[in-house]
């Protein structure tokens, strides 16, 4: 765990902020708990192995929209070179909701947040990030994530091959087809390339 | 061999008693090689043997026994008796019943813990008194030597004030706890203490580099002042989660200096994104007495004050493997943001809410890469510089894209 979180000399760990492009958080199902207390950090770990508890995201804000019944709660669609994010804000994250509600797209934002996922009748799992705090951003600071987390992307990759346990978790899950992903990043290295 | 049966004869004919030297030397002989005894072992036996026959104590044989005087800093081995003129610089609160005393005695040369044993009956010592302690034994845990006080020894108070120096050391030297050290240096930051136990805290440095210094206010020692350079006497190193810092306690001397120290700072850099803004970061008022940042208005010490307005901004900086706290003053803040204090007053004036502030700085920093470099301290870095990272891509990208290339050619 030690590589994961940080000491603040509280006591208390701070989560690192995972960055993981668009199409993998989407095939993400596999939920973790460390201890049986209703305290206990939950994480989803994904298909290369990253186990988060919070996650670190730069898109294009596409859509969003208001699906609250009595409080606002705001829903928006964030998309990367890989594929589409959900992430919602409610009346518990009101700096992100604002955020959100205040800004027009197409924008550039920046979202950390929790990642949630959601059983459907039919069983399927969908995923999508409780935002913490959401800001626009530039072009600039978008590019520098997309080369961020496929540089992530392609450590953790490389991390399946070995024996730590979150690489086995994910590698027995899923059967990880770490070709795919690799294509998937070069492809989104390619999108960003100056031409 | 032999010896040894010499020093014991001559010894117990000092005591006036006559001991047949062949009979010590068969009894040496016996023990130490049939018996495979250590000599060291056999000579206690020996000796044992011969004043059970005269009925004498065996306190009386080794009492008067001249041990060598020795300075604090010499003592460098376990085990050996020893006699040393010292002051007792500090008593400790004693944690087990069988021991009547614990501190620190210091001379010349430096300092050195004592344990003075219930069971041995020795009067009490007190804090800032000297004595010469005869006939003391030598200890070692985990590498650090202390004295031991038994029966055997003696405490004679003496009229000297003997002036006790511990080690000069410069910051970067400072990487063992419970070291006593005597460093010079120069305040370079106060913080607020939260703690009504601290009188002062903050930074020093030395060419070397920078240390934390704790002040209790049970010390009470003089105030010290921001950019002011100090001999500090007599402090004492600690370790908390691998970092290095001194305490400044009643023994401690804080003695100003006309110097103006030159710091040297070991810095750090740090790349990532800004993850988070904490709470206490913008507009904040802080107590005109302490330095400390208000809470409601109200300082923990000092109560409802009329804070003085500061600009600072606490960050969480994150890099996808771990994270890192950044802590950025009113200069940096200012500069980075682009609003001097000035102007974050008017602003927080005319919204009649200070968060307006700190909303601004959210939306500057969140979510966006820096690079940070300033001296580490704690958990945090204490920013000097801070830059968004603007470094080209291209490079970077070029690189991944050849460690995926497998992937292209199987394709």
């Amino acid at each position: 765990m030690a590589e994961n979180v940080s000491g603040n000399g509280s006591g208390f760990l701070r989560e690192v902020a995972h960055r993981i492009f668009a199409a993998e958080f989407k095939e993400s199902n596999l939920q973790a708990k460390e201890g049986q207390d209703q305290y206990s950090p939950s994480y989803l770990i994904t298909p290369t192995g990253a186990k988060c508890n919070r996650v670190f995201i730069v898109g294009t804000l596409t859509e969003k929209e208001d699906v609250g019944t009595d409080n606002e709660f705001w829903r928006g669609r964030i998309v990367d070179p890989t594929g589409a994010f959900f992430v919602n804000a409610g009346q518990y994250q009101p700096e992100a909701a604002q955020v959100l509600a205040k800004t027009t797209p197409p924008e550039f934002i920046a979202v950390i947040g929790k990642p949630t996922t959601y059983t459907t009748k039919e069983g399927n799992v969908l995923t999508s990030i409780r935002a913490e705090s959401m800001q626009i951003v530039d072009v600039a600071t978008r590019d520098r994530w997309v080369v961020d987390a496929a540089k992530h992307t392609m450590a953790r990759l490389e991390r399946l091959k070995g024996n730590e346990p979150d690489a086995v978790k994910a590698r027995e899950h899923y059967s990880t087809d770490v070709e795919s992903y690799r294509a998937m990043v070069q492809q989104a290295l390619e999108s960003v390339r100056a031409k | 061999m032999s010896d040894i049966a010499i020093k014991i004869e001559a010894r117990f004919s000092e005591m006036g008693i006559k001991v047949q030297p062949d009979e010590i030397e068969t009894r040496l002989d016996q023990l130490i090689n049939k018996f495979k005894v250590p000599p060291e072992e056999a000579r206690r036996n020996v000796i044992n043997y011969f004043l059970k026959q005269h009925n004498i104590p065996r306190t009386e044989f080794f009492e008067k026994r001249e041990t060598p005087q020795v300075k604090a800093s010499e003592i460098k081995e376990d085990g050996k008796w020893v006699t040393l003129c010292a002051k007792v610089v500090q008593l400790w609160e004693t944690n087990h019943e069988s021991v009547s005393q614990v501190g620190l005695l210091g001379d010349e040369s430096g300092t050195i813990k004592f344990t003075k044993w219930a069971k041995a009956a020795l009067p009490q010592v007190e804090e800032g008194k000297s004595y010469l302690f005869k006939n003391v034994t030598t200890s070692e845990y985990q590498g650090q030597f202390s004295v031991k006080l038994n029966k055997t020894s003696e405490i004679v108070p003496i009229e000297d004030d003997i002036k006790v120096e511990t080690l000069r050391v410069t910051a970067s030297e400072i990487k063992e706890d419970g070291k006593w050290v005597t460093l010079r240096g120069k305040v370079v930051q106060l913080w607020e203490t939260n703690h009504e136990s601290v009188s002062q805290v903050g930074l020093l440095g030395d060419e070397s580099g920078t240390v934390k210094f704790t002040k209790w206010a049970k010390a009470e020692l003089p105030q010290v002042e921001e950019g002011k350079s100090y001999l500090f006497r007599n402090a004492i190193t600690s370790e908390w989660q691998g970092q290095f810092s001194v305490k400044l306690n009643k023994t401690s001397e804080i003695i100003p200096i006309n110097e103006d120290i030159e710091v040297g700072r070991s810095l750090v850099e740090y790349s990532g994104a800004i993850v988070d803004i904490q709470s206490g970061s913008g507009l904040i008022k802080r107590c005109p007495e302490c330095n400390r940042a208000l809470v409601k208005g109200a300082c923990g010490e000092h109560g409802k004050v009329d804070g003085i307005y500061d600009l600072r901004v606490k960050a969480v900086m994150d890099d996808g493997e771990k994270v890192q706290d950044i802590l950025l003053n009113r200069k940096v803040t200012e500069a980075l943001v682009g609003i001097t204090l000035e102007q974050a007053k008017d602003m927080a004036t005319e919204a009649l809410d200070q968060a307006v502030v700190l909303d601004v700085i959210k939306s500057k920093l969140v979510g966006r890469y820096f690079t940070v470099s300033g001296a580490r301290l704690d958990r945090f870095i204490l920013v000097n510089t801070i830059q968004q990272d603007t470094k080209p891509i291209d490079e970077e990208i070029i690189r991944l894209l050849g460690s995926a290339a497998p992937v292209a050619q199987e394709a």
